[in-house]
């Protein structure tokens, strides 16, 4: 990685145009305000579930909020077990070196790397 | 006798006269120019049979022309475009002439209808494949390839095996529809399998894609599974024990892809993950199901194709798609970002994305068949997909901590590229029915229904509550640099130490063997020497006359014998 491309104070001027309006999101009180808005849609697609009648092939289908249980546990238990299963499977990222591309680094005359400040 | 001009000649010729245009603008033109003209000739083709002649005595068929080919034939071109685009500044003239032969092989594969030009087409994109890897030009690349190679090349070997076996048993080489059971078809259904990853067949992808250069691994991406679900459709429709392969398939990668760093390699074991949905709905083999499997391919070519896109152009910007090492590009990427994010809603099926219309059809059909359980697998691998590329991904890249990295947006053919298969993923999200229209057989689905809806957001907006959970309290694994330790381990890493443990055995026991015949013989020879070596008491030197008088006395009893 080299240096000069590590330069985190942004000139806003510099950045493109979405760019600029993204800066919304350096605000963490902004982050903040998106997560509560997951919070309430979250709520309000449960509410959902009263509000119309339920095509559904299965009984299980018809208990409100199965969908979201079923998402929301399904996630959790999915990343707790990857998360187990490197502690056994975890390597060095040279452990197949040289024969692997995991250690080398891109070849630079392939890239073009600019930075906004170019 | 052949009555139309075969698309893969197209692109072959395309390959061929390419170094002769000059590097640049015209030549990349010229490459791009080749897929719009295939979709134009695929398009106006009569369904049937056409370029049917004989060699050596076998029937062969180039184009088979059905629904089912024509629409795999247009998605590949269509594909092929949008890579060439997306790869318009490559001045490798083997990546260029390689990319359209490989595109070129892959559609001659799709059409051909019978098994000796499958074989000769599934070789070539064995062949022109690997190139996208070894141009890559490093030591690690090197081996890659030849890894990739021989699983490849390796596939069409057992695919010819299997089609020698199917001709003796059935006396021909018709590619149609077959019934799981006999040799022959068992070696075609393996051949298929390892350019499908089937779980444990799958390694060669997650090892080759990433190493590929920028616009290989989109290249790559799209063809040699989806022609593998191709000649699973055509070939093994409705074979059950599809489905079972295909949910683990769908589950399996999910895992490794969660905790994996290289981000292109996240994005593979998310390819992988899609072709499991597809294998499914080729097991459970009715329309919609098919129809599913179709759709879900032609969408998943263009979202898998988006995703490697732009974090291949983060790659080119940055030089690494490593988690651990990106963050916070949205501000100086935004479009990327953008397109990033698009690619992911689509792959998570998000309603309005092209996901959402193409996966739900085989979630469907395997509900629809009884299937429960296979069914929340399913469900259970869409939370996976969406856990990994879907916030995974875009999040790693582009928000997470801040790296420090200020690339620049990435340059105008790459956006445009981006921009064209965003387009098409939304599109076919937004009014799925043009696709519809191009499946084998007729839809009557409805995919925006109100449960369809509300029950797909109840999903998405929880898996998302899910991570946000988890990354706060933060149980969400991190990204470290490290590699995971996959089923390749067993070839790259045990079945070497095995060959050398026995090698050393055979060693130890050959020098053992050696030795102890050296020693015999060495003793033979000693006991030898001491009989009959100088000093030996058969090599004395005896006197005249003790010699006269043995001789004397052997005379006499030849004589006593003689007159007895």
């Amino acid at each position: 990685m080299s240096t000069e491309m590590k330069t985190p104070e942004t000139d806003p001027a510099k950045l493109p145009w979405l760019g600029r309006k993204l800066l919304w999101l350096d605000n963490m009180k902004n982050v903040a305000r998106i997560i509560y808005a997951l919070f309430v849609l979250c709520a309000g697609l449960i509410a959902a579930d009263f509000m119309y009648s339920k095509k559904s092939y299965l009984a299980i289908e018809d208990i409100p909020g199965f969908y979201a249980a079923y998402g929301f546990f399904m996630s959790a238990a999915l990343i707790i077990f990857a998360r187990v299963m490197r502690v056994f499977l975890k390597r060095d990222e040279t452990y197949y070196s040289p024969k692997d591309v995991e250690s080398e680094a891109y070849p630079e005359d392939q890239l073009s790397r600019e930075t906004i400040n170019d | 006798m052949i009555d139309l001009f075969p698309p893969f000649l197209l692109f072959v010729a395309g390959a061929a006269l390419l170094p002769f245009i000059p590097n640049g603008h015209p030549r990349a033109l010229a490459a791009a120019s080749v897929p719009v003209i295939s979709v134009y000739l695929i398009w106006m083709m009569p369904e049937g049979m056409h370029g049917q002649f004989t060699l050596v005595g076998q029937e062969l068929t180039l184009l088979r022309v059905d629904k089912l080919s024509t629409i795999f034939g247009l998605i590949f071109s269509l594909a092929a475009f949008l890579g060439l685009i997306f790869a318009w500044y490559v001045r490798d003239t083997i990546q260029q002439t390689m990319s359209l032969l490989y595109a070129g092989t892959a559609i001659g594969a799709v059409f051909a209808g019978d098994l000796i030009s499958l074989f000769i087409f599934w070789e070539g994109t064995a062949i022109a494949s690997v190139f996208l890897i070894w141009a890559r030009r490093t030591e690690g690349a090197y081996w890659t390839g030849m890894r990739y190679l021989i699983v490849q090349v390796g596939s069409g070997v057992i695919l010819l095996a299997g089609m020698v076996l199917q001709y003796n048993e059935t006396g021909s080489m018709a590619f149609e529809a077959m019934t799981l059971g006999s040799p022959a078809t068992w070696a075609i259904f393996i051949a298929f399998g390892v350019k499908c990853a089937f779980p444990l067949l799958h390694n060669w992808m997650p090892d080759a894609y990433p190493a590929a250069t920028v616009t290989g691994t989109v290249i790559l991406s799209v063809f040699t599974t989806k022609l593998a679900i191709y000649a699973l459709a055509r070939g093994f429709a409705g074979t059950e024990i599809l489905i079972y392969i295909g949910a683990t398939m769908a589950i399996f990668p999910v895992f490794y892809a969660v905790i994996e760093n290289d981000l292109r390699r996240v994005l593979t074991y998310s390819l992988n993950q899609q072709l499991g949905f597809m294998v499914v709905g080729i097991g459970v083999g009715t329309e919609l199901a098919l129809n599913g499997t179709i759709a879900h391919a032609f969408a998943s070519i263009l979202y898998q194709a988006l995703l490697f896109m732009s974090i291949g152009a983060v790659l080119f910007r940055t030089g690494t798609a490593k988690a651990s090492e990106l963050g916070g590009l949205y501000k100086t990427m935004p479009l990327t970002m953008v397109f990033c994010v698009i690619g992911a809603a689509s792959i998570s099926s998000f309603p309005l994305f092209s996901g959402f219309v193409s996966k739900s059809l085989i979630l469907s059909a395997s509900m629809q068949e009884g299937y429960y359980i296979v069914w929340g697998i399913l469900l259970f691998a869409s939370a996976g997909a969406f856990i990994h590329s879907g916030i995974k991904v875009p999040f790693f890249a582009f928000f997470a901590q801040d790296s420090g990295l200020r690339p620049k947006e990435a340059p105008w053919n790459m956006l445009l590229a981006m921009g064209l298969t965003a387009s098409l993923c939304i599109a076919i999200g937004v009014y799925p029915y043009p696709l519809y229209a191009l499946l084998p057989y007729d839809v009557d689905y409805v995919p925006y229904t109100t449960t369809h809806v509300v029950t797909q957001l109840q999903l998405l907006f929880f898996y998302m509550l899910a991570f946000v959970v988890l990354m706060k309290t933060g149980i969400y694994p991190p990204e470290l640099k490290s590699v995971n330790l996959d089923f390749d381990w067993t070839y790259r890493k045990l079945g070497p130490a095995i060959i050398r443990s026995v090698r050393s055995l055979i060693q130890a026991v050959w020098g053992a063997l050696i030795g102890a015949s050296l020693r015999g013989l060495n003793f033979g020879v000693a006991t030898l020497e001491r009989a009959h070596g100088t000093e030996g008491p058969l090599a004395r030197a005896w006197p005249t006359g003790s010699m006269v008088l043995w001789i004397a006395v052997l005379l006499g009893g030849v004589l006593l014998l003689n007159y007895m």
